[in-house]
């Protein structure tokens, strides 16, 4: 219960830079991801906070105390790991009760609160188990529980749910935003995972090569991709690089008309491009839709191309179409992914130009 | 289903359901590897164990043939001084021993320390050095700088120098072995180094550590060569005891009782180490 704070922290390894002048606010009582691919520094940043690493330049302060010299002991955190690291040869009670009694907490104490915690990650009983007679779930409920029992200013996740398989993934990240949200605790979670981070965060940070390349809502990173990286790693984006030939409309209304390819598109973008500069028009596969016959006048922006490739992969299918030279990738869910087998070649694609985005090429 | 057939072996013979010839012939072959492996390991187990059979039935060799237990009275009797220089020096060597190595080995595991390879190597010389070159060289020293050739603490010292590399490898291979998430989640819930030392660290290395007391004390209980160099003269240790005697006085049963007793005393610190300190942490860990 305690706001973040990271001014310009810096990690160099050697030669390499890890995390370059990262700065972030995190409220009191919210949930921020971490969201980028590996090797970002999304990891260490978070390690960072937690103390286990020692940041080469800046400062990190919990509300107003600045914490970047304590070491992790104290700083009061509950860090959650990719693998539980239950110890293995301490039962389920005691590795929840660890924390309370290096701090010397009484054993009736101790004892209490391991039942309160196990009631709460819903393990009732388990207690006197050992850490290898459970499931990779249940071990990491328990490690929730073990960061829980201290009571933490702060929870650190570091992609928790990594290693377990994807129903388990499904169910434990929605229980690890239940958890958060009923002890109001101020969380940080790493993950690479999209779907994830878009199921549970408050805000999503996204990273790349150890800088932030955005901070916002759900709606923000999908809908206002402020970079050309999140445009494509938001997503499985198409691209689409072509020329600005001109602007309509104002404000909300306003629309870039691109030429991409021997196609005239209508695209959303930001103000400042002029005609001319080289743009990516970047279109999401979930959005495309595939017109039949002569309808679709209703699309601003319409495709010819041939298909390529159907890939069923259950709910949807994976569509790979030659539009000018170029593949896109449309998902096609609905009914209309299992008549997709029966259709020739051709095909028209439509999508409004809401869902068109224009970034600087 | 081939596997349960294997391993079931007598019992798969009186199947009920009708084999074919084929399914017989596999069968024997079968029992035959069976006979050939189980014999061989008997075979082993004689060559190596008839030794000591013969050592303990001759330890139980009374005058003129007969059967007698009075040789084992004499171990604890005129025998029993030695016995309990052994165990006091094995005991003081081991507890140094693993007083050294506990922070060494970790030290060399979890921290950068420059040329960790080479302090290694040069630490693990004793392994590769003959007993005789490390005992020339310990009274050399000895003589020129400690004096401590006169004192039981310079024989404990000699066996600390022969045996650290067995007690610190094992160690360093199960620190190793440790992942480093243990240790960072104990720090992270708030213990600190010394804490999580001996409430996380120590139990899961203990199969490294008590291998290490184990190779340290059969080594250091039965060491011979090296004590015939730096013992003081009013030491005199049960093997070095052995060795006097049948110099002197030939081969003798009560002698025999002796080294029938060291070596039951080494089978049960094996047996121990591994009841106490092994098997406990293999199970229900991640150790396997």
């Amino acid at each position: 219960m305690s706001t973040v704070r990271l001014e310009s922290i810096t990690k160099h390894y050697g030669q390499t830079v890890a995390v370059d002048e990262l700065s972030l606010d995190v409220a009191d009582g919210e949930f921020v991801t971490l969201l980028g691919p590996s090797g970002c520094g999304k990891t260490t940043t978070l390690r960072m906070v937690a103390g286990l690493v020692e940041p080469t330049d800046g400062r990190i302060f919990f509300d107003d105390q600045d914490v970047t010299d304590i070491p992790p002991r104290k700083r009061n955190i509950g860090f959650v790991f990719q693998t539980p690291a239950l110890f293995p040869h301490l039962s389920v009670a005691d590795n929840i009760g660890f924390g309370l009694s290096v701090k010397g907490s009484s054993k009736s104490a101790i004892a209490e609160r391991v039942e309160v915690m196990l009631a709460m990650v819903g393990m009732p009983g388990y207690g006197r188990r050992l850490p290898a007679q459970l499931s990779g779930g249940q071990q990491q409920r328990v490690a929730l529980a073990r960061v829980l029992a201290t009571d933490p200013r702060v929870l650190l996740f570091d992609e928790p749910l990594s290693a377990l398989d994807k129903n388990l993934r499904d169910t434990l990240k929605y229980s690890i935003l239940e958890l958060q949200r009923r002890t109001g605790k101020t969380a940080i979670y790493v993950t690479h995972d999209q779907s994830e981070a878009f199921a549970i965060s408050d805000r999503i940070v996204v990273m790349n090569a150890g800088r932030i390349e955005q901070i916002g809502t759900q709606t923000d990173i999908y809908l206002h991709p402020r970079t050309p990286y999140v445009a494509e790693f938001i997503g499985a984006n198409n691209g689409l690089p072509g020329t600005v030939s001109g602007h309509v409309g104002e404000g909300d209304d306003a629309r870039v008309l691109v030429e991409a390819g021997g196609h005239a598109l209508r695209a959303r973008g930001r103000d400042g491009f002029a005609a001319g500069d080289a743009v990516v028009a970047y279109i999401r596969p979930e959005d495309i839709q595939i017109l039949d016959g002569e309808g679709g006048a209703h699309f601003e922006n319409v495709l010819e191309g041939t298909i390529d490739r159907v890939i069923f992969e259950g709910p949807t299918a994976q569509l790979r179409v030659h539009v000018g030279g170029r593949e896109l990738r449309v998902d096609v869910s609905g009914n209309q992914r299992l008549t997709l087998m029966q259709r020739d070649g051709r095909i028209r694609l439509g999508f409004d130009d809401i869902t068109l985005i224009a970034a600087p090429g | 289903m081939t596997a349960s057939t294997a391993s079931s072996g007598p019992s798969a013979v009186r199947a009920p359901a009708p084999r074919s010839m084929v399914g017989r012939r596999r069968l024997t072959s079968r029992r035959m590897v069976d006979i050939v492996s189980h014999g061989y390991i008997w075979l082993c187990l004689f060559v190596f164990v008839t030794p000591f059979l013969a050592l303990l039935v001759y330890s139980f060799t009374g005058p003129g043939g007969t059967y007698a237990i009075e040789n084992f009275q004499y171990v604890l009797g005129s025998f029993g001084e030695n016995l309990w220089w052994s165990l006091r020096i094995s005991g003081l060597s081991i507890a140094i021993d693993l007083a050294i190595a506990l922070p060494a080995a970790y030290a060399i595991v979890r921290y950068p320390v420059p040329g960790k390879r080479l302090i290694f190597s040069v630490l693990s010389l004793p392994l590769y050095v003959p007993g005789a070159v490390i005992g020339l060289s310990l009274v050399i020293t000895y003589n020129f700088t400690y004096h401590l050739t006169t004192s039981m603490w310079g024989l404990v010292f000699a066996m600390v120098v022969g045996t650290f590399p067995l007690m610190l490898t094992p160690i360093i291979v199960a620190l190793k072995d440790l992942p480093i998430a243990f240790e960072e989640a104990a720090e992270c819930l708030g213990a600190g180094r010394w804490t999580t030392f001996w409430r996380i660290v120590f139990p899961l290395i203990g199969p490294g550590v008590s291998a290490g007391l184990m190779l340290a004390f059969i080594i250091v209980f039965n060491e011979y060569l090296v004590t015939l160099f730096v013992h003081p003269s009013e030491i005199t240790t049960a093997p070095l005891r052995i060795f006097n005697l049948v110099r002197t006085a030939g081969l003798l049963p009560t002698t025999a009782a002796l080294a029938v007793t060291m070596q039951l005393i080494s089978l049960a610190s094996v047996l121990l180490f591994f009841r106490v300190f092994g098997t406990r942490y293999f199970k229900g860990t991640y150790l396997i």
